[in-house]
């Protein structure tokens, strides 16, 4: 005889703990599908981070190659990539691993002003609510992937707390492929550059929101802008007013440790099918890596240019449907047999 | 001494075999971010599914909280829930594990016709170019861990047991987790029943998909509610573009009917459980279960019609909504002690 269980009520919602369900809630208060259960909830919001780990390693790349990766409204301002990992463990998306992209560029907004900002071109993490707390609404370009960020070693400890942080581990997979992976052993020497944006309040964070419609018909781009710093609106919004004016982003000076080019063991990138960062952004001189502990908040992002893509039924016929199972290698095409 | 390695070439680029980066083609066939490397990008257009594996546990719901999924712009048409697992080994998205849930409904256009289809308020998958490819036409998923799984009962010789058409498997079990919650766990053995109903979308070609996109802006000053509906049948223009003009008025959605195994209520245990995460379990319970039909299929997903839009917007003293700090079970909810606190 079958046994049926179903656990019907959803923990702590009567405590209040969890928010209320999203159907029993005002329609403003859901941002994202689905509106049943959505994948990104209001309670989220404005995300928060404590406490996170962030190792930055520093390049030189090729103006040329930097310039290719930017989109059209952005200006290169510096040739120095931040290509970084974080281990976020306190946050208000759950834990996660992260890995990006920063190159430095302003854009001359459709309001006239200048911009400046660290551009991602490139961003992965370890879990969906994440992702996409961070695509739909903003525009960090976000994936999936395994990645590990580790430090280990160099001195004993107890198992509590303390523990040795000499020794360096990154790695990053995604699809069977190895996208990157850098080993060594900080050395805590003195970095001989760094990108425009670090130590700048100037300097916000953009990206490209790119949002197609069902139809195939639209696509609108949208350049998005975070200012560097926490403002009015947000600072009240957390009910925290003092916080006006700081840095969204705070670094613990206490926490950095650096390892020069030469202390960086092992750097290997890769370009492969599904991933194109080692083939578009490939090192041109190493400078080196710096570690150390942050805190951050992320409100709600400005729309500083736009435009909107349209298509006919004859674009989308050409340009969409014209190759069909032409690109064999990046996935299995099948013809379906039954239609 | 640092060593360096860089393969800087992408595999299959200069083959063709893989599509130009977006930022060397024309800006009319970019559709997805990131702009430099999307997500997934045109070579997955028109989503096709060969020989998928779909396995649907039916069962009767309360109206009333049917009722309660649907957004308000839509009717229940029936009260039999499609609650389905789905191994994808041949897509153009790559391999992955799909679970989801079908609810029967209508739209009454503005045109005055009734739009009929299957609507989906849940849906978990195994990875992210699928979901995001989905997500674009609304389809609500989020990533889970999947298991589906269908073993035992006959030797074989381990060559061909689906590509052969030998569904010969008689055991199954079907898991999701996500976030470390136990959603659902079913275990049992196909009996080859005959299933006593069946959701009324099945086998009729009036009942196309429905899903509710949701779009916020960067601001978070408002969302945009979009309906999405995908017609049952292969149009004009996708048989067209697919190269394949004899497909024309074919169904979307081709069941094999060799490959079809039930089971009756008493052949399996069912375990649901609505989540700090997920509220499935508690959104809708089963009422009576009905059996499961397991059968292999193909598919073909193109763009979707917006039947319907609504924008709600939320003025600047909403960024308070939330009560920061508030609910202290779903994640970590931290106050960044170097903001001053």
């Amino acid at each position: 005889m079958a046994q049926n269980v179903n656990v019907t009520s959803v923990p702590w919602i009567d405590s209040g703990d969890a928010p209320p369900l999203a159907l029993d809630r005002d329609k403003r208060d859901i941002i994202s599908q689905g509106i049943a259960d959505p994948l990104v909830d209001y309670d989220i919001i404005p995300l928060t981070y404590t406490n996170s780990r962030w190792s930055a390693f520093f390049y030189r790349a090729d103006e040329k190659d930097l310039r290719h990766v930017l989109p059209k409204a952005l200006t290169l301002e510096d040739d120095v990539v931040e290509f970084w990992y974080v281990d976020h463990n306190h946050t208000g998306l759950g834990p996660y691993g992260e890995m990006g992209v920063t190159i430095s560029a302003s854009c001359k907004g459709s309001d006239g002003n200048t911009y400046y900002a660290g551009y991602y071109p490139y961003m992965y993490l370890t879990q969906d609510t994440a992702v996409f707390a961070g695509r739909e609404p903003f525009g960090f370009p976000k994936k999936i992937a395994y990645i590990v960020a580790q430090e280990h070693g160099g001195k004993e400890d107890d198992g509590y707390g303390g523990f040795g942080n000499d020794y360096f581990n990154f790695t990053m997979e995604r699809r069977g492929y190895l996208l990157h992976t850098a080993t060594g052993r900080y050395d805590d020497a003195e970095l001989p550059a760094k990108p425009a944006f670090y130590g700048n309040p100037a300097y916000g964070r953009m990206n490209l929101r790119i949002l197609t419609r069902p139809t195939l018909t639209e696509t609108k781009w949208e350049v998005t802008y975070l200012p560097s710093e926490v403002t009015k609106a947000t600072a009240a919004a957390m009910g925290r007013p003092e916080t006006e004016g700081q840095h969204r982003f705070q670094l613990k000076p206490e926490s950095i440790r650096t390892a020069s080019a030469g202390a960086i063991r092992s750097w290997a990138l890769q370009a492969t099918p599904f991933d194109n960062m080692g083939e578009m952004l490939p090192v041109k001189e190493l400078i080196g890596l710096m570690s150390y502990n942050f805190d951050l908040i992320i409100p709600g992002a400005q729309t500083i240019w736009s435009q909107t893509i349209e298509r006919t039924a004859e674009d989308i016929g050409d340009l969409l449907f014209a190759t069909p199972y032409q690109y064999t290698m990046r996935h299995r095409f099948p013809k379906p047999a039954g239609v | 001494m640092a060593e360096q390695f860089a393969v800087t070439q992408v595999p299959g680029r200069e083959t063709g075999e893989i599509p130009p980066s977006p930022l060397d083609r024309d800006e009319k066939t970019v559709i997805i971010y990131p702009l430099a490397d999307p997500l997934w990008d045109i070579d997955t257009l028109p989503l096709t599914y060969t020989n998928s594996r779909w396995s649907a546990f039916f069962y009767r719901a309360d109206e009333k909280h049917l009722r309660r999924v649907l957004p308000d712009c839509l009717e229940l048409e029936d009260d039999i829930v499609e609650y389905w697992y789905v191994d994808h080994n041949h897509t153009m998205l790559g391999p992955y594990g799909e679970m989801g849930v079908t609810v029967a409904a209508s739209y009454k256009g503005g045109d005055g016709k009734t739009y009929y289809a299957g609507y989906y308020p849940y849906m978990y998958l195994t990875q992210d170019a699928a979901i995001d490819a989905g997500r674009v036409l609304g389809f609500p998923k989020k990533e889970a861990f999947i298991r589906v799984l269908e073993h035992g009962g006959n030797p074989d010789d381990g060559y061909g047991v689906y590509d052969g058409k030998n569904y010969q498997f008689d055991y199954f079990s079907f898991l999701m987790i996500r976030n470390g919650y136990v959603l659902n766990s079913v275990t049992g053995k196909y009996d080859d029943a005959d299933l006593s109903a069946k959701p009324a979308f099945y086998g009729n070609t009036e009942y196309g998909r429905m899903n509710m996109k949701v779009i916020t802006a960067p601001d978070i000053s408002n969302s945009e509610w979009q309906l999405v509906y995908l017609p049952s049948l292969v149009t004009k223009d996708l048989a067209t573009a697919m190269g394949r003009p004899d497909t024309e008025g074919s169904h979307r959605f081709q069941v094999k009917p060799e490959s079809i195994r039930t089971a009756s209520p008493e052949s399996f245990n069912w375990f649901s459980q609505a989540t700090p995460y997920d509220n499935l379990g508690h959104e809708l319970p089963p009422k009576e279960h009905i059996g499961l039909m397991t059968f292999s299929f193909d598919l073909i997903i193109p763009a979707g019609d917006v039947l319907w839009t609504e924008t709600y917007t939320r003025d600047a003293t909403w960024a308070g909504a939330a009560k920061p700090y508030r609910f202290g079970l779903r994640h970590r909810f931290p106050k960044p002690i170097g903001l001053g606190a």
